[in-house]
């Protein structure tokens, strides 16, 4: 608690002890709790440190895929690894976002939250939001398709659904990652397999950074005021 | 809530991608290419034939689509039209600078961590002073 002080200090956001008097009265003028911005600012750190952890785990991510097309490439052959082949007949993303508003810490805010929806299935949504604070306050965004909710109090029949549903989903998951990689051809090499996942985890960790950036810009416009 | 602006819920929205080829060959494998009926595609391909007219177009494009949540640009072709990308402030579609293969990703460069570094400038004066 002392260290984290510490450190508030030495980015000039609060007052040191020694002004601890004058800052007392500052406050009481305005009326805002001291604590309330420390924990502000806190949070704000969180999340600046939170983006520069995701970012550097997407470039890791990122390199991964990279190589692995490299190696595919390599392996297949240059001119089957173009991004040319895909088709630009109509055609929808698979793999999609959800977004929803969610109020940030005044009305006035607004704070986008994000969720990753890949491979057409709804129920596969990433997210680091909180869902069962979600599942109270907004039930309409959880599609869970024929399966019944645990708040209906069917809760074996729910299992079995979801376990069906569950192996459904995977061979749906494996068609639609299939589909994506006949554009190059009916063999391709296992690097390129590996290059699909790779960049799926890239686009995990891009959902968490948009979220992260919507709570960052959230809690510096709050320490602004 | 007066002042405050709106972001549609969507539930189906897409990643637009202004990238090197093997960055949106890579987010093509993993199923966010999209082609409409007017064959607009939500990717920029940018290579040394690539001017910075087209850059720009596209960017502004992927960023007024009301069906684009995240826009996805490698830093050093946010850094080609970085006057357009600093005075971007709408919350959705929110712009994301990733690294590329021979860039690798700088914070000083990022317009996000860029409009917050003032709450740091105590430290960059303490340390300029140093």
């Amino acid at each position: 608690m002392a260290a984290a002080t510490e450190e508030l200090q030495f980015l000039g956001s609060i007052p040191g002890p020694e002004s601890a008097g004058e800052v007392d009265g500052a406050v009481a003028e305005e009326g805002r709790p001291r604590g309330g911005d420390d924990e502000e600012i806190l949070r704000f750190m969180d999340s600046v440190d939170g983006y520069l952890l995701l970012m550097n785990s997407l470039s890791s991510a990122l390199r991964q895929g990279w190589l692995d097309l490299a190696s595919a490439r390599h392996s297949m052959g240059p001119s089957r690894v173009l991004s040319t082949l895909f088709d630009h007949k109509e055609q929808s993303a698979a793999t999609k976002l959800q977004v929803v508003d969610h109020d940030g810490l005044k009305p006035s805010e607004p704070k986008p939250h994000f969720a990753l929806s890949k491979w057409s299935l709804q129920e596969e949504c990433y997210s680091t939001y909180d869902v069962s604070e979600r599942a109270f306050t907004e039930p309409k965004m959880r599609h869970r398709g024929s399966v019944t909710t645990p708040e209906n109090g069917n809760h074996e029949s729910a299992n079995t659904t979801a376990s069906s549903t569950g192996a459904d989903a995977s061979n749906h998951v494996q068609r639609a990652r299939s589909k994506a990689l006949s554009v190059f051809g009916g063999l391709v090499s296992p690097k390129l397999r590996t290059a699909q996942l790779s960049f799926e985890t890239a686009l995990d960790l891009i959902v968490e950074l948009a979220n992260s950036r919507s709570n960052m810009l959230a809690s510096f416009s709050q320490l602004k005021e | 809530m007066a002042g405050r602006a709106n972001i549609p819920t969507n539930s189906s929205a897409l990643i637009a991608i202004i990238a090197d080829e093997d960055t949106v060959t890579g987010f093509l494998l993993a199923g966010v290419g999209n082609v409409d009926l007017r064959k607009k595609t939500n990717y920029l391909i940018v290579d040394n034939k690539t001017t910075v007219k087209q850059i720009e177009d596209a960017f502004k494009e992927f960023t007024s689509r009301e069906d684009i949540a995240i826009v996805l640009i490698s830093q050093y072709v946010a850094n080609m039209i970085r006057f357009l990308v600093d005075g971007y402030n709408k919350p959705v579609p929110a712009i994301l600078e990733i690294p590329s293969k021979d860039h690798p990703y700088d914070p000083a460069h990022d317009s996000v961590l860029s409009r917050v570094k003032y709450l740091f400038s105590a430290e960059s004066v303490a340390s300029d002073r140093r």
